[in-house]
């Protein structure tokens, strides 16, 4: 038995297992059980309400979780030193930054925090990998412009380029792409994807858009509430039926949809 | 671009100390007796002056100066960290009834003290201040749970002021009446009467925790982001909140304790900083900031003593002249950004 345990963990970069999750004691989601290698791209799907974000920010460490554990690299991410996690995990979230007079350049260097001394100045070094996440985003000429000032899609290209320079082996994204108009959503998903492809970078997302979410991710996770109802590639588990029932869409939209050719995914 | 920043923010440190200078200097030498530049500095370099002027200089006008110097840096200084704290540019210890909660406590405590005829000493009073400001930040806390919107938090702060305020008033009504001339001035704000004494341990309680939050630097700067942001960067962000309002509560008391609650100067100086340097980040802005509110008080306390001299205003009438329209100011401009 714990033979074969070892092996999983070795073949897993990141694995929950018997994961509960929720506020105060409450689970909102119970039992996740999964594992991802390296280098893939997992998305979480659901309707609103489904603990998606509260998964997320329980892998994140954001809150605590309510029973279970997660392995990241095959070691328990609950055991590990704040240090540890922050130069392995970058983090993308909804919240938003209130801070005036940050320039677009302070937010990436930000990043850098992990990697510099006592006083955090930034070596040459940080300089370069700040310069190279914003250019790989394609943010490089809006260094010197104040964050609050430019729109919402720079902002989350911003904040990506923000995980970047931390140089991380997995990045947590929640709803990165929900506030962003279609060419805005290409370009950060093809991001992410370089990411994974030339950096060997894990990604945990969490999405709306089901067409996107099929076809950029190596597995999909559904959440319904109160659990994890399919795990797998896009392939086993983007059935149309499944989604509607996933959804709640019941026969009188499906009509409506089915009428005017609205494709679900 | 790297080199236009380093530019600006040299200038600005240069800007900064030239006029703390300048007006420390004036500090001395103008008031109701006028002293040389030149009397000054012979004095200071242990020359031979006349006893009046020495007494004047050593034992009056350069205690307080050193004492605005202290006190004005240590007010900017908690109004900047209470503005990390709450993610809020008008945060400060006046406006969030910080200060008058460490002022009720004195008050109490000057009471009692002179009630027993004891004597009071700076330290008692320091720590009096301290559990003030503690305690009114504890509502203030418990305020943040319900309320989010800043205006909202500091309509709050401002009522939670009035309250204590008029706890004050209450007790100052009931102490006997020998004791009330002192307290009456001090309750309202003002730098004068300060000692070498009352100046060696501000001196030593601000330095220190200005060390302390200067060390913090990092994290703060990693704290602007966000809670959730600082934590993924390893932060422990409980110990640094915790940090954040013992040191804030420790600055704001030491300036209740000897010169009272002196109002808008923690919410105007680090704005004006702020936007001298056209930055937020903490290693510059932690000195920057208290060089600023020295500036501010210096600046302040010379009006106070001199515009309608031989009578001397409360160091608040001035400061609230000067910092309560840069408050307007920031509420308008923050009603724009958010659209």
């Amino acid at each position: 038995m714990s033979d074969s345990r070892e092996e999983k963990m070795a073949d897993y970069y990141f694995q929950c297992e018997k994961l509960s999750v929720g506020y105060n004691g409450a689970a909102v989601v119970s039992r996740i059980d999964l594992g991802i290698e390296k280098g893939k791209i997992l998305t979480l799907i659901g309707p609103n309400g489904a603990g998606k974000s509260t998964v997320l920010k329980s892998i994140a460490r954001q809150l605590s979780v309510i029973e279970g554990s997660v392995f990241l690299d095959g070691k328990n991410l609950f055991e590990m030193s704040a240090k540890e996690v922050s130069t392995k995990m970058a983090v993308l979230l909804t919240e938003r930054i209130k801070s005036e007079m940050m320039t677009c350049g302070d937010i990436v260097s930000t990043g850098r925090y992990p990697y510099t001394g006592y006083f955090g100045v930034l070596g040459e070094a940080d300089k370069k990998a700040v310069k190279d996440a914003m250019e790989l985003v394609k943010v490089g000429d809006l260094a010197e412009r104040d964050f609050s000032a430019i729109s919402d899609g720079q902002r989350q290209r911003v904040m990506l380029a923000r995980a970047i320079a931390q140089e991380p082996e997995i990045i947590i994204l929640d709803e990165p792409t929900s506030f962003l108009d279609i060419r805005h959503k290409l370009e950060f998903l093809s991001v992410l994807e370089k990411m994974r492809d030339e950096k060997n970078v894990t990604v945990i997302m969490s999405m709306h858009e089901l067409d996107l979410a099929g076809r950029i991710s190596d597995r999909i996770l559904c959440l319904k509430g109160e659990y994890a109802d399919r795990f797998g590639t896009s392939e086993e588990v983007m059935e149309k039926d499944y989604i509607r029932q996933l959804f709640g869409i019941d026969d009188e939209m499906k009509e409506f949809a089915d009428a005017r050719g609205i494709q679900l995914f | 671009m790297e080199q236009k920043r380093r530019i600006r923010y040299t200038i600005s440190y240069l800007v900064l100390v030239l006029g703390i200078v300048l007006f420390f200097v004036l500090n001395v030498c103008i008031g109701s007796v006028k002293i040389s530049v030149s009397d000054m500095l012979a004095c200071l370099t242990g020359k031979d002056v006349t006893d009046s002027v020495s007494a004047i200089i050593l034992n009056i006008r350069l205690p307080r100066a050193v004492a605005v110097f202290i006190l004005g840096g240590a007010l900017s200084l908690a109004g900047y960290l209470l503005q990390t704290f709450f993610h809020n540019p008008i945060a400060g210890p006046f406006v969030l009834g910080i200060s008058s909660g460490a002022k009720m406590c004195v008050a109490l405590l000057m009471v009692f003290l002179l009630g027993h005829s004891i004597k009071i000493n700076s330290a008692s009073l320091i720590l009096a201040a301290f559990i003030g400001s503690m305690i009114s930040m504890g509502f203030v806390l418990l305020m943040t749970r319900k309320i989010h919107s800043m205006s909202m938090l500091v309509v709050c702060g401002v009522m939670i002021g009035y309250i204590c305020s008029a706890i004050t008033e209450i007790i100052i009504t009931f102490a006997s009446d020998s004791d009330i001339v002192n307290l009456h001035n001090w309750s309202r704000g003002s730098f004068s009467g300060m000692t070498w004494d009352n100046v060696k341990v501000m001196a030593i309680a601000v330095t220190t925790t200005f060390v302390v939050v200067f060390l913090l630097s990092k994290q703060l700067d990693a704290y602007t982001l966000g809670d959730s942001y600082a934590g993924n960067m390893g932060v422990n962000v409980r110990f640094l909140r915790v940090m954040i309002v013992i040191l804030s509560g420790i600055l704001s008391a030491c300036i209740v304790a000897f010169a009272g609650p002196i109002s808008f100067v923690g919410v105007a100086a680090p704005h004006l900083i702020k936007k001298l340097f056209g930055t937020i980040k903490p290693i510059l802005m932690i000195p920057a900031c208290f060089l600023g509110g020295s500036l501010f008080c210096l600046f302040c306390d010379l009006l106070a003593r001199n515009l309608f001299a031989p009578s001397e205003l409360n160091i608040s009438t001035v400061t609230a002249i000067f910092g309560a329209p840069v408050v307007i100011v920031i509420l308008a401009n923050a009603k724009k950004e958010k659209r």
